[in-house]
């Protein structure tokens, strides 16, 4: 097994989202997380792989104090998200699976402007934080558009900049690729690296690496509400099928890992 | 699905766009309280204001008629139903009397629905609500946020829920849920799927809100009154006061 308190390739950055000893048991008994120890440092790009029901959504659901822990603890730049969830929200956004349950606003601006909106800033910051994020997802002049009249690409980019409108550290992405054909695929992972680029920490879970794993400077494999696996992507990739991840296409033609988008 | 937000907003800068949804909202209910008294004039001066208006809006006569088109059925039922009458036998009877004084009924109702059309086609969803929230604010028991909250997740979600509810019913026909004769277990099969994703969905809903740091004390819509506002007002006395006349 890996080593689990990776600490990042230099051995002093401050982690800005860190759990330790996380578990968490659902109401029916289900143990959804068993001991998971993470840290995540700024400016990372780190994609979390598992198969289905590993407990990666459960894990997200964690970093911004969604769900609140059994024992063990998380903390958000340093301070505990069970004690003020508020202000980790603030820093850690998060685009949910679902897009679709995701938008609450009745127009494309509404739900941009609902993040700006609860933190009761002034009307003229939440418009100029509001145009910066639809643009920042390529959706300027769809202001006025329903929701639910968008595709579904436009939906998952309009959750996007519902988080980025909060000027959030931290993106955390529940499959962001499901459901998108491939033209929006190569917006949505286009968009995510510029993210990445600009300084925001990402976090991504999926079940399939082929798209992103290219991209990520560390990749945690997670099985059972466990994590298996930890490290770069090239040191930790050939060995994923064991849980039930398919590997890229090029890594099971012998070429290692090859980016998916030209 | 659609027939739900026809009459939906269309952007624009007309003086109507710009008028505070406040003074819009009053001024539509004035109107519609006072038509009921209003005769020819009344009507007239009326009909000809929100012809204009929706000239200036740059909104098509025949998409409002579209929108409507259902309501027009109705006002027509209404005139039947007030103009021909049956005096002792089965032969209708059509009074020129009652055919006048039913137009004049139509007319006043059809007034009412332009101008709710032309509130909703020149204001933007999130106004209208942050005008009904002023609104009820002196009303003491109401917590008016919520309930501008829970206007807007409504207006966001019935379009999903009847989406997902014709999905639940196509999916069942696929498996040949026709076949079975007894309605209350067809109700049954149908409700249960539709009430266990409207209810998971819900679930999610509140997760997606509170991650995105949902509170009560949120900025609202900036809602001013400016010199429009005061114009609007004074000419909707004006159309109110030829009540008076026939
Ligand atoms: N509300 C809940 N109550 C009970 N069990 C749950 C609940 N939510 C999730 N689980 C269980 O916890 C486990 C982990 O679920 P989780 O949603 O985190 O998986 P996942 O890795 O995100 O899977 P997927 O790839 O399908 O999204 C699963 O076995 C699931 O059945
Ligand atoms: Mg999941």
């Amino acid at each position: 097994m890996a080593v689990l308190a990776w600490r990042g390739p230099q051995d002093n950055t401050v982690s800005i989202i860190q759990t330790t000893h996380l578990y968490h048991r659902f109401a029916d008994d289900t143990q959804g997380l068993c001991d998971v120890s993470l840290a995540f440092n700024e400016g990372e790009f780190t994609v979390i792989a598992g198969a289905n029901g590993s407990g990666k959504t459960t894990l997200l659901r964690h970093l911004n104090g969604l769900l609140l822990p059994e024992s063990g603890a998380v903390t958000v730049c340093g301070k505990s998200v069970e004690e003020d969830p508020m202000a980790a929200r603030q820093q850690v956004g998060m685009v949910f699976q679902d897009a679709d349950s995701q938008i609450v606003g009745e127009t494309v601006y509404d739900d941009a402007a609902f993040g700006p909106e609860n933190l009761a800033l002034g009307r003229l910051q939440i418009n100029r934080r509001v145009t910066r994020a639809l643009e920042a997802v390529d959706l300027c002049g769809f202001e006025n558009k329903r929701p639910h009249h968008l595709s579904g690409g436009e939906k998952r980019r309009l959750a996007i900049a519902g988080v980025l409108a909060m000027a959030p550290r931290v993106l955390l992405m529940d499959e962001p690729f499901s459901n998108l054909d491939y033209p929006a695929t190569c917006l949505v992972l286009d968009q995510i690296l510029n993210l990445h680029s600009n300084g925001h920490t990402i976090i991504i879970t999926t079940h399939d690496l082929e798209k992103v794993v290219a991209h990520a400077q560390r990749l945690v494999v997670m099985a059972d509400g466990r994590v298996v696996e930890d490290g770069l992507p090239t040191e930790v990739i050939d060995g994923v099928a064991r849980y039930g991840i398919r590997p890229p296409c090029s890594v099971q033609l012998g070429k290692g890992i090859r980016p998916w988008m030209s | 699905m659609d027939e739900l937000s026809t009459i939906g907003f269309a952007p624009g800068q007309s003086p109507l766009h710009q008028l505070d949804p406040r003074t819009k909202q009053a001024l539509l209910m004035g109107l519609s309280a006072i038509s009921p008294w209003g005769r020819l004039t009344f009507l007239v001066s009326l009909s000809v204001v929100i012809l204009l208006s929706f000239r200036a809006a740059g909104i098509r006569l025949s998409r409002l008629i579209g929108d409507i088109r259902y309501f027009l059925l109705f006002l027509l039922f209404v005139f039947v139903v007030r103009t021909v009458t049956f005096s002792g036998g089965w032969i209708p009877n059509i009074s020129v009397e009652l055919a006048g004084e039913a137009l004049m009924v139509c007319w006043r109702l059809l007034m009412v629905v332009s101008m709710g059309a032309l509130l909703m086609a020149t204001t933007r969803a999130a106004d209208i609500r942050a005008a009904l929230v002023w609104y009820l604010k002196p009303i003491p028991v109401v917590d008016e946020k919520m309930a501008a909250t829970m206007v807007g997740l409504v207006v966001r979600f019935l379009p999903v829920i009847l989406f997902q509810a014709a999905e639940i019913s196509d999916a069942q026909r696929a498996r040949g849920i026709e076949r079975r004769k007894n309605p209350l277990s067809r109700l049954m099969i149908f409700s249960l799927p539709l009430f266990r994703r409207v209810f998971l969905s819900a679930d999610e809903l509140v997760a997606a809100m509170q991650a995105r740091c949902y509170s009560e004390h949120r900025t609202l819509p900036d809602l001013s009154f400016s010199r429009h506002d005061g114009l609007a007002i004074g000419a909707g006395i004006l159309i109110s006061l030829t009540v008076l006349f026939p």
